[in-house]
Formats: structure tokens, C-alpha cells, sequence
């Protein structure tokens, strides 16, 4: 016999019932329990010998790993496969194995404790009984379109057997994993109880099937009430219509898995004929699976995973301070924000300002967001006040000798923030950090204002924080390595996604999106439409808002500011066109005084085109002279090629995997494309150096679109 | 174990208010949550270094039953530290205090954080007890047909009560119970805490005009207290969590323009025919907690704190539940004893002013050689004390009483205050509901 790599039938008496077998995974050497192709053969043999073992009276699937039932399907494995027959061998091996499982004589229970996703939430389909624990790891769903592919260990086919298509279409096309409430709730799970209590409940489970016979069963859904019967019966394709239209509305068609996940479920719903069904499941993977779309997505979910592993220091051996205690200076929308995330994980916060009035808001503030989870029984009402506990603020130094790191986000100016650093640094434990969230002032600069600058580093947060999952992590040159060890670990503590930048003038995301949003100014002033514009970039590229939209998100004096430090810093090829210039005397400040490119609401809600600003900029009424080609190109290659300086000449980054989890985790650049880079290296950096110098020329633009030397001479940017 | 010197390394409070006002959604166990929290920060105290969490509270609410640990967990006590609520009624916030004293002294423990809490807006109004007697029938009834009866019953107890509050027959045993009415009612004498106070005001023979002059002079001082920042130093700044439009930063008590002419104008309260105790010259029920950081002295120098006062004693004394009011003259001899001083001794006195004529009886009883003889079986009188010396910023008639929280909060203030005025002794003491008297001598550190 082969090694058993982690998986093993363990028989045990159980009263009333017999000799029960459970399935218990543990991969060797895996911090996950995960469905690869030696783990599914493996899987295949055992499920056998349960089969020709007549002694067994029902099989148990358990978790021996603290937090993961089954992480999905082995998506290093998913990359390897190139043609469409490796893909159909794939799935089909495992459509068989889960069908072993459904069709043993014996009834068959799966006991969940922890992350279920794709995969494993497949193979619990393929049981007769599921209880889980409720602890908040127990997330049970269907990812796959996330990453551009479906279902295809019969998920399209068996949940919505389970639990209704409308709730299937839910699971599945949103591609998000539900807490243990919610899969309860919708029928997933038959049972839920408190994870210490799991193994006795579903032991008891076992027994209660038991004295009713001991049947295995094939659960289907039945809808309550005439509305839900009709819409999951004759009007179905009420349920289908409407959830193709919001698909659309929500990926503009930039991606075919879910609508072909959809597509697999209206052939298969109610289809009685399993091999027919899980043989149209397969082809429609087979056809996403293969796109580049799907390759890409992969890519992303590498990136995120690759985050994961590291520390901030490659090659370095040093451990992370632990972080109990986060000081913010400055209670404003971006104190605040952080405020928030860092409570919400349980770090303890204290929060300075000067301004009582501004405290009171960055209370508001978070407490409002956990009242709109409580509300959505994310979170219970105990939980809600345990989080709004950990956050307290004052006007003085209080509390700040028992805080580990200190995150500055006062006004944006160097003398106040070197001289408040200073004073910071002298309340605090000596070994204590202060970081900066500045996002367009220099951290080796401002360092100079710490006592100890080792124990200085920049931390880039996004605005809205809660939201933007990014953070910069920014290495003045007398960062210590223990401090961005600390920073980079407690940036994951946060929920987020760190990068470690070096110092330069906007780091890296800043620095890509000031050329973008300039070059937008210059198709309004060449004549271009501001909403013609927005659109492109949002419907045809995928962005998931347009320049104009994200400057009056920035705040328009902001991206003048900052465009103006870059003018500086890079000299010609930095410009303004001459309407940002007009821009900055008509006091549209963009979202935050509901004035700029567009007209906000009293909720701060964007609504149409301000069609008065192209008079109030000196503009004549627009002709678009440009097709959406040149239009996205000139905006988009502006980044790659802003792109190749600062990663070829001033090393601002070490990978290119990290400017392009970057620019998807920190501008919403289309995932779907793969990042920047990967975008880069599919149409060629020399297509985009060609054409850059093309609109150089043609558009007169001179320096400004004239490709860089650093760009020239890219071959690829991934190696 | 040897004796060890206890100090108060500081003490630090929630802004009082009436109950009813401003602190009325907030409960109690945030209350002191907030108190504790900026304890902790404006000491910069490593809370590992806690061994025990002690809390006064009367109210008792029942979804935080031991609130000493819910207020501990939420303002960022480590799990592992114990937590426990004490209540001797009016003084539960001195017996905390006496309670880490005792801990601190003995060498068991060196780092107690003790105080109290209390919401008396939040105490409850309960279901009549013919109407909980038929709850409790109903949850056990199995049969429908008596379940169906027990709810006709129920409906014909809820007309009952509507009946009760309309014609406001509070005798009536369908007339809801109001806990906080209870609690301030003595379980032994069957008479509410005010009537104790009009026996007092009577056999002391105390006039209104001399019980509403010393109700002005409280919220004078406590006016002048809050103008010159003396309070404000054992305030801590409160957003009230209810919408975070509001920061508090004073007690709302104190009256700026309290005249004299105001205080006529009111009626008795307790005893409407020949009384002369009113809302003016009692204490208002109030919420606010307050909380206090105590060690031992090495480690208060270890921590390199500079402590406000050195515990000298505490004493605790009983006596009729009727005239309650005159506890601090019983418990004070005994305090003082243990500290081996005289009231001679005393530079600087809080005296919880439940009533104005309670605090004017125990000032004359405190004088009075005979009551010395006769009631405390003393060679003489406990010793005479200048009404100048005593509730130097006010006291809970302007200030408020938070039942569960006033021990705490006249303990920090006379510790501030005798730091402040450099005086070596200082004696703060009050009456409790039921007939007792709590008394704690501190000792300067300057």
C-alpha cells in the first residue's frame, strides 16, 4: 500500500448503530487540507475499501486540521493544466470519486469544522447528512468563478438540488464562502452546533438516522409557499433572467465563468440523468477553464497566497514584535479607518487628537460599520460592544507608554508631522514604532524628526480603509528590518494586504495613477467627454471606477497637490493640462464638498456629469475626437510605462508580482487582467512602447507619453 | 505577612448626571467600562500587572450579574485576572476600596484597581407579583386548556395594572414594582430613605432654611470647583456612546444660579405635611461610576508612580436602620481608632451628603459629648469638626450619588484635595441605606 499521505478510515463502535467509519484527513506536511491528484486517488482506493467492507454501518468525513475541513481543489495543479483534455481528465476523476460516494449502500455524514470551500463543499454535497460546527472559520460555499472557472465536482448539479436555485444561484455565481449561520440557514448544513460539541452531535446524529432505519437519503429542496414553488418550478426562468442581468450589471461581461455556471445549471436543473448532467458541468468547465481570463484570476489568488508566506524581509531572520496595542495620532477619515480595522481584529486602540469633536466622528465611525454587520448578523450584539470597547481616544498622551506602534495620520505637512513624531517618540516605550501614513511625503525625510529613525517606516493606508484592502509599506532608508517584519505582519493582522515600497515620491500606487488621471485631463482638454471617458475605462477595461470618478474620490486639490510634487520631483515628463490648472481656482474639491466632475447627493452618492464644469474649466462643448482605443491606451500605458522606471531605474519594488497585487488590491485594477504587469507582458511592452511614441507625436504630447528607456527595453516584465 | 503601606496611585471618574438625563441609555457596566479605560490610560498602566478587579454596585443588572468582570474585559483587563462586584449598598465603592486595602496590606496582592458603578436610570421596573406568579404558572402549564386560562388571567392582571397606575394606588398588588423606589426603601423599618432623614432633621431639630442654606453652599462650591478645574482633574472626558454627539466633561448637577428663593419654592418630598426634606436639599439619584488605582507601595516605586495618598484605615459601624443618616458618627470613632488619631487630626473631610440634614445631624452628633456617651459608649464626643474643612467642592447634592459609585468618588476627590491643600490627614465617610456607617482615613504622601 502506497503512504497514506494523511488520510485514514478510522472504525469506531458507535451504540445503537454498529461499527461507523470515519474518514479523517490531516495531509502530511500541509497546513491545509487540499484536493490534489495523489490526495483524490488516494481518496478513490479508501473510498473502495469502505465499499467492500460490509461491516461498516455508515462513513463519517472529518477534519483533523485546526480551521480547514477541505480548502478546495490544489490550484497548483489547476495551473499546470494547459488543454482541454487535461482539464476534462481532471474533472472527471473527480466527478466519479464524489459519485462513489453518493452511491455507497451506506448513509454517508460529513462533520465540518472549518473552511469548506469548492471541492470540499462538492464532496459534502455528495453526502447524505451535513452538520457543522458554528465557530466563525466554519465557511462553507462554491469560489470557483472567482477564479474564472465553476463547479465541476458536481456543485453545478447537486446544490441546487440541496438547497433551491435561488439560493444556489446566490452560493455560486457570487462565488463567496457563507458563515456557518447562513449555510444552516439556506439548508446546507442539516445540523449546527458549537465546535466542542461536534464530534458528540454528529455521533448522535449518526445514531438518530439510525432509529429510523438507517437510510441513506437524497435530499432535495423543496420550496415553501406558491411564489417560491412557481419561481423554482414553470417560472424558473423568472430566476435565470434575473440573475444573468445581474451578473452582467455586476462583471459588465468581463467574466464568462459565472455566466457559464449559470448557463450549466438551467441545463441541468431537475435533470434527472446524472452522467448527462455532470457531463455538461464538465464541458462548461473545460471551456472557462482554458481562457486566459481564468489564468489571470489564477494569478491574482497566487499573489494574494504569496503574501501569505512572506515577511517583509526576504532572506532576513528576525521576529516581528507583537502588536497588543495601536496608537493613531490624528482622528480624521483616515485615523478613523484605521481605527476600525485594527479594533475589529481585536488590536487594542488609542486614538490623539486635538479636536474632541473629531474623536467623537472616529467612534461614530467605526461603530457604525459594526452596527451595519450586527444588523446583518455578521456579528453578534456582545461582539459589537467588545469591538467598540477597544477603541478610546483622548486630547493628551494617555496610554501611549503601553502602545507597541504608533500610526501618524495628522495634516500633510512635513515640519508639523517631524516635529509631532519627535514629541511622540519621547512618550512612548523606547523600543516602540511610529509610522507615517502619509501618501505623498518623503519617510526617510520625515524620519529624520524620530529619535531613533530605525523605528520609523511608512504605512500607506487607502481610502475608504475599511474597504481598500492595500497598505504600503514604506522603508525609509534607516528603517530597521525588525520594524518592517513588525509592520508587514501586523499589516495581515489588519486584514490587509502589505507591500513593501521604498521611499520615493507616491511609492508605487501613487505614482502610476498621478499619470493616469493626468493623461484623463488631457483627452477633457482635447476634447473628450467626461462621462465618454469614464465609461471606456469602466465598461470596456474593467476599472471599477473612470479617472474623473476616482479624482473626485481622491479629492481634486489632492491630485493637483500631488501632480505638482511629482512635476518637481520628475521635471518634463510630468504635466497638467491646462483645464486641471482652471481646476484648481473654481473650488471643486471633488467628493468631500460634493463639487467636482460629477454631481454628489446628500449621501455623498455619485449621480451624472456636472455638465457646468467644462465652461468653468474654459472648455468648448466636446466633440470626442478619440474611439475608446486610444482613449484607454494613452491612460493605461501612461502606468506601464510610469510603471518601468520605478520598477527598472529606482527599484521600488523588488517583483513584479507586487506592483500588480498593488494596483488590484489598492486601485481595483481589473483583476481579471492579472495586474499591470501581466496585462504588460500579454499585449507586449514594445506594442506599448509603439504606440506611446505614436501619441507622443500625434497628440503632441511630447515628454509626457514619450516612452521611457527603461521601457524600451523590456521583453517581459514577469521572467 | 507583614504590613505593607497602601497608596492610591490615582482615581479617575465618568462625568455624573441626574438619572433621566444625559447617562440614562448608557448601562452601567459602560459606564465603568469608560472610567476603568481611562483609568488605565491616563496611568499608562500595564494591565498585566493587575491582580484583582473589585466593583461596587447596588443595581445589580441582570444581563451583567457580576459586573466587576464585564467592566474589567472591556476596558482591556487580561482574561486571567479576577474580577468581582462587592455591595454594601451606599458604600459599595468604599468597600471595594477597603476590600483592596485589606488584599494590598497583607502582602496577598500589589495591584487592585477597585471603584464602582452604577446606572440608577437603568434600574428596572418589574411585573407586579400576582402577574409574575401567573408567568411562571404559564411557563409550567403543559395543557392548552390551562394555558388558554392562564392567559385570560393574564390579560385580566394586565387591565389590573393599567387600572392601578391610572387611579396610581401604589398599594394595589397590581401596581408595577419600581426597583430604585425599593432599594432607597429600608427592608427593616419599612420607611424610605428621606423619611430617615426627616426623623433626623426633626430630633437634631434642623430648620428647612438652615438644610436649604447648606444645599446652596453645596452647589456654590461645586459651581467654583468645576470654574477653577479643581473637578475637572478626576473627570474623565465621556462621548456618550448613545450617538456621539455629546462629550461630557462636568457634572451636570451643580446649578450656577441655585438661589435660595428656588430651593423655598420646592416641597417636602418624604413627608408632605410637616417635612422639610425636598429635592432640593437631597441628593439626586444619578448614574456615573467612578474607579481608583491602588498598590502597594514598592510597587508603586518600582513603577516609579507618584501615589496621592497612603491608606491609613477604614472602619465600617452599624446602628438603627431608622436614623441611617447618622452612620458616618459610628463608623468614624472606629476608623480613627485603628489609625491611632483624633479627629483633631483631620485637616480635610467628605462627608457623602445624601441629605442635607443627615450631614448637618452627624456634624452636630459628631459635637455632641452626650450622644458620645450614650450611643457610641465613647468617654466623650467623637470630636468636633469645622463645617468649613468638610465637602470643600461640593458634595452629591450638587454633585449627585451614583449609589454603587460615590465611596470611590469622595475617596479620589479627598485625596486630590489634600494633596492640592497640603494637608497630612483627611477622613471620607457616609451614611448607608439600612443603617451603617463607612469611614476611610487616608494620609498624605507629599
Amino acid at each position: 500500500m502506497s503512504q497514506d499521505l494523511g488520510l485514514k478510515l478510522v472504525p469506531r463502535e458507535v451504540a445503537g448503530v454498529g461499527s461507523v467509519c470515519f474518514f479523517e484527513m490531516d495531509l502530511t506536511g500541509e497546513k491545509v487540507n487540499k484536493l490534489s491528484t495523489p490526495v483524490m486517488m488516494k481518496m478513490r482506493e479508501l473510498l473502495q475499501e469502505v465499499a467492500r467492507n460490509s461491516q461498516y454501518k455508515a462513513l463519517v468525513f472529518v477534519s483533523k486540521k485546526p480551521k480547514i475541513f477541505i480548502a478546495g481543489a490544489d490550484i497548483d495543479e489547476i495551473k499546470k493544466l494547459d488543454t482541454p483534455a487535461k482539464f476534462a481528465e481532471a474533472v472527471g476523476q473527480g466527478q466519479s470519486i464524489f459519485n462513489i460516494i453518493e452511491d455507497l449502500p451506506i448513509p454517508t455524514f460529513a462533520s465540518i469544522h472549518g473552511a469548506c470551500a469548492g471541492g470540499g463543499c462538492e464532496l459534502i454535497l455528495a453526502c447524505d447528512y451535513r452538520i457543522s460546527s458554528d465557530d466563525s472559520s466554519t465557511r462553507i460555499g462554491l469560489p470557483e468563478t472567482m477564479l474564472g472557472i465553476l463547479p465541476g465536482f458536481g456543485g453545478c448539479v447537486r446544490l441546487p438540488r440541496v438547497v433551491g436555485l435561488q439560493a444556489a444561484l446566490d452560493v455560486i455565481l457570487a462565488g463567496k464562502l457563507l458563515n456557518a449561520k447562513k449555510a444552516n440557514k439556506i439548508g446546507l448544513t442539516d445540523r449546527m452546533v458549537h465546535q466542542n460539541l461536534l464530534e458528540a452531535h454528529t455521533v448522535r446524529f449518526i445514531q438518530e438516522i439510525f432509529k429510523d432505519g438507517g437510510k441513506k437519503r437524497k435530499k432535495t429542496f423543496k420550496p415553501q409557499g406558491l411564489v417560491a414553488g412557481l419561481l423554482e418550478g414553470p417560472l424558473r426562468f423568472v430566476v435565470f433572467n434575473a440573475a444573468k442581468k445581474g451578473v452582467l450589471k455586476a462583471t459588465n461581461g468581463h467574466y464568462p465563468a459565472p455566466l457559464k455556471a449559470l448557463e450549466v445549471i438551467k441545463k441541468t436543473y431537475k435533470m434527472s440523468d446524472r452522467t448527462q448532467a455532470l457531463e455538461i458541468e464538465k464541458n462548461g468547465f473545460c471551456e472557462v477553464a482554458v481562457t486566459d481570463i481564468s489564468k489571470s484570476l489564477i494569478h491574482v489568488f497566487d499573489l494574494t497566497e504569496m503574501v501569505k508566506k512572506q515577511t517583509g524581509v526576504p532572506g532576513v531572520e528576525v521576529t516581528p514584535m507583537e502588536v497588543k496595542g495601536l496608537g493613531i495620532l490624528g482622528a480624521g477619515t483616515m485615523g478613523g479607518g484605521i481605527a476600525y480595522v485594527a479594533a475589529d481584529k481585536g488590536i487594542k486602540v488609542r486614538v490623539k487628537d486635538l479636536n474632541t469633536e473629531a474623536l467623537a466622528k472616529a467612534y461614530k465611525h467605526a461603530r457604525d460599520l459594526w452596527q451595519k454587520l450586527a444588523k446583518k448578523k455578521v456579528i453578534d450584539q456582545y461582539q459589537l460592544t467588545q469591538k467598540v470597547s477597544l477603541i478610546s481616544g483622548g486630547t493628551d498622551y494617555a496610554d501611549f507608554k503601553t502602545l507597541d506602534v504608533v500610526v501618524e495620520a495628522i495634516v500633510e505637512d512635513m515640519g508639523i508631522k517631524q516635529k509631532v513624531i519627535g514629541e511622540t517618540a519621547t512618550q512612548m516605550k523606547s523600543d516602540a514604532l511610529i509610522v507615517t501614513n502619509t501618501s505623498s511625503l518623503s519617510v526617510t525625510e520625515m524620519a529624520k524628526g524620530h529619535p531613533r529613525p530605525e523605528n520609523f517606516a511608512g504605512m500607506h493606508f487607502f481610502n475608504p480603509v475599511h474597504k481598500m484592502p492595500l497598505v504600503e509599506i514604506i522603508r525609509g532608508e534607516k528603517t530597521s528590518d525588525k520594524t518592517i517584519a513588525t509592520i508587514f505582519e501586523l499589516t495581515k493582522k489588519m486584514g490587509k494586504m502589505p507591500v513593501v515600497v521604498k521611499d520615493g515620491p507616491g511609492f508605487l500606487v501613487n505614482r502610476l495613477l498621478l499619470p493616469y488621471m493626468a493623461e484623463a485631463a488631457f483627452l477633457l482638454q482635447e476634447g473628450m467627454d467626461i462621462k465618454t471617458v469614464d465609461h471606456y475605462y469602466v465598461k470596456e477595461f474593467g476599472m471599477p471606477m473612470g479617472p474623473f470618478a476616482l479624482m473626485d474620490e481622491v479629492g481634486l486639490d489632492v491630485c493637483i497637490k500631488v501632480l505638482k510634487i511629482f512635476k518637481k520631483a520628475f521635471g518634463e515628463r510630468v504635466d497638467l493640462a491646462p483645464c486641471m490648472v482652471a481646476l484648481e481656482s473654481t473650488g471643486r474639491l471633488g467628493k468631500k464638498n460634493r463639487k467636482g466632475f460629477y454631481h454628489y447627493d446628500d449621501k455623498d452618492y455619485r449621480g451624472e456629469v456636472d455638465v457646468s464644469i467644462y465652461e468653468a474649466l474654459g472648455l468648448k462643448t466636446p466633440t470626442n475626437p478619440y474611439d475608446s482605443k486610444e482613449c484607454i491606451e494613452r491612460g493605461v500605458f501612461a502606468m506601464i510605462n510610469e510603471c518601468a522606471r520605478a520598477f527598472y531605474d529606482d527599484k521600488i519594488v523588488e517583483l513584479p508580482h507586487e506592483v500588480d497585487l498593488a494596483m488590484i488590491m489598492g486601485t481595483g485594477f481589473p483583476p481579471f487582467r492579472g495586474g499591470l504587469l501581466k496585462y504588460a507582458d500579454k499585449i507586449t511592452a514594445q506594442y506599448v512602447a509603439t504606440q506611446l511614441a505614436d501619441y507622443s507625436s500625434k497628440r503632441n504630447a511630447g515628454k509626457r507619453l514619450e516612452p521611457s528607456e527603461a521601457l524600451k527595453k523590456v521583453k517581459t516584465f514577469y521572467s | 505577612m507583614s504590613a505593607r503601606d497602601v497608596v492610591i496611585v490615582e482615581g479617575l471618574r465618568t462625568p455624573f448626571a441626574k438619572a433621566g438625563t444625559q447617562l440614562k441609555k448608557i448601562h452601567p457596566a459602560e459606564l465603568g467600562r469608560h472610567a476603568l479605560r481611562e483609568l488605565i490610560a491616563k496611568t499608562n498602566l500595564d494591565v498585566n500587572l493587575v491582580d484583582e478587579v473589585i466593583i461596587g454596585n447596588t443595581g445589580n443588572p441582570v444581563d451583567a450579574v457580576n459586573i466587576s468582570r464585564v467592566v474589567a474585559l472591556n476596558a482591556g483587563i487580561p482574561q486571567k485576572t479576577s474580577a468581582y462586584t462587592v455591595h454594601r449598598n451606599c458604600a459599595s465603592a468604599l468597600e471595594s476600596i477597603s476590600q483592596g486595602f485589606e488584599k494590598i496590606k497583607s502582602g496577598t496582592m500589589d495591584v487592585i484597581l477597585a471603584g464602582g458603578t452604577e446606572s440608577m436610570s437603568q434600574m428596572p421596573t418589574l411585573l407586579p407579583t400576582k402577574i409574575q406568579n401567573t408567568f411562571d404558572q404559564l411557563f409550567a402549564a403543559k395543557a392548552p386548556a390551562q394555558k388558554i386560562a392562564l392567559l385570560w388571567q393574564l390579560f385580566k392582571g394586565d387591565i389590573s395594572q393599567i387600572k392601578a397606575l391610572l387611579t396610581g394606588n401604589m398599594r394595589s398588588e397590581y401596581f408595577p414594582v419600581i426597583s430604585v423606589m425599593k432599594g432607597l426603601t429600608d427592608p427593616f423599618a419599612g420607611i424610605n430613605m428621606g423619611q430617615t432623614a426627616e426623623i433626623l432633621a426633626k430630633e437634631f431639630g434642623l430648620s428647612r432654611e438652615t438644610q436649604d442654606q447648606f444645599a446652596l453652599e453645596s452647589h456654590q462650591k461645586a459651581v467654583a470647583a468645576n470654574k477653577s478645574g479643581r473637578l475637572k482633574d478626576e473627570i474623565a472626558n465621556y462621548t456618550l456612546p448613545t450617538d456621539y454627539k455629546l462629550t461630557m466633561g462636568e457634572d451636570t448637577g451643580p446649578r450656577d444660579g441655585q438661589t435660595m428663593e428656588a430651593l423655598a419654592k420646592l416641597k417636602p418630598f418624604f413627608d408632605k405635611l410637616t417635612g422639610t426634606i425636598t429635592a432640593g436639599n437631597s441628593c439626586p439619584i444619578t448614574d456615573g461610576a467612578a474607579m481608583l488605582l491602588m498598590m502597594s507601595r514598592e510597587k508603586a516605586d518600582s513603577l516609579g508612580y507618584k501615589p496621592l495618598a497612603k491608606i491609613r484605615s477604614y472602619g465600617f459601624a452599624g446602628l438603627e436602620p431608622e436614623r441611617m443618616g447618622l452612620g458616618p458618627v459610628y463608623s468614624t470613632p472606629v476608623a480613627l481608632k485603628r489609625a491611632g488619631l483624633s479627629m483633631k487630626d483631620i485637616g480635610l473631610v467628605e462627608l457623602n451628603e445624601a441629605f442635607a440634614a443627615q450631614v448637618l445631624s452627624c456634624l452636630k452628633a459628631m459635637d455632641s459629648d452626650e450622644f458620645g456617651k450614650n450611643k457610641l459608649g465613647l468617654s466623650g464626643k467623637v470630636g468636633s469638626v469645622d463645617p468649613k474643612i468638610v465637602n470643600v467642592n461640593g458634595g452629591a447634592i450638587a454633585i449627585g450619588h451614583p449609589v454603587g459609585a460615590t465611596g470611590t468618588r469622595i475617596v479620589t476627590t479627598l485625596a486630590k484635595e489634600m494633596k492640592k491643600r497640603n494637608v497630612q490627614f483627611g477622613l471620607a465617610t457616609l451614611c448607608i441605606g439600612g443603617g451603617q456607617g463607612g469611614s476611610m482615613i487616608l494620609e498624605s504622601e507629599a
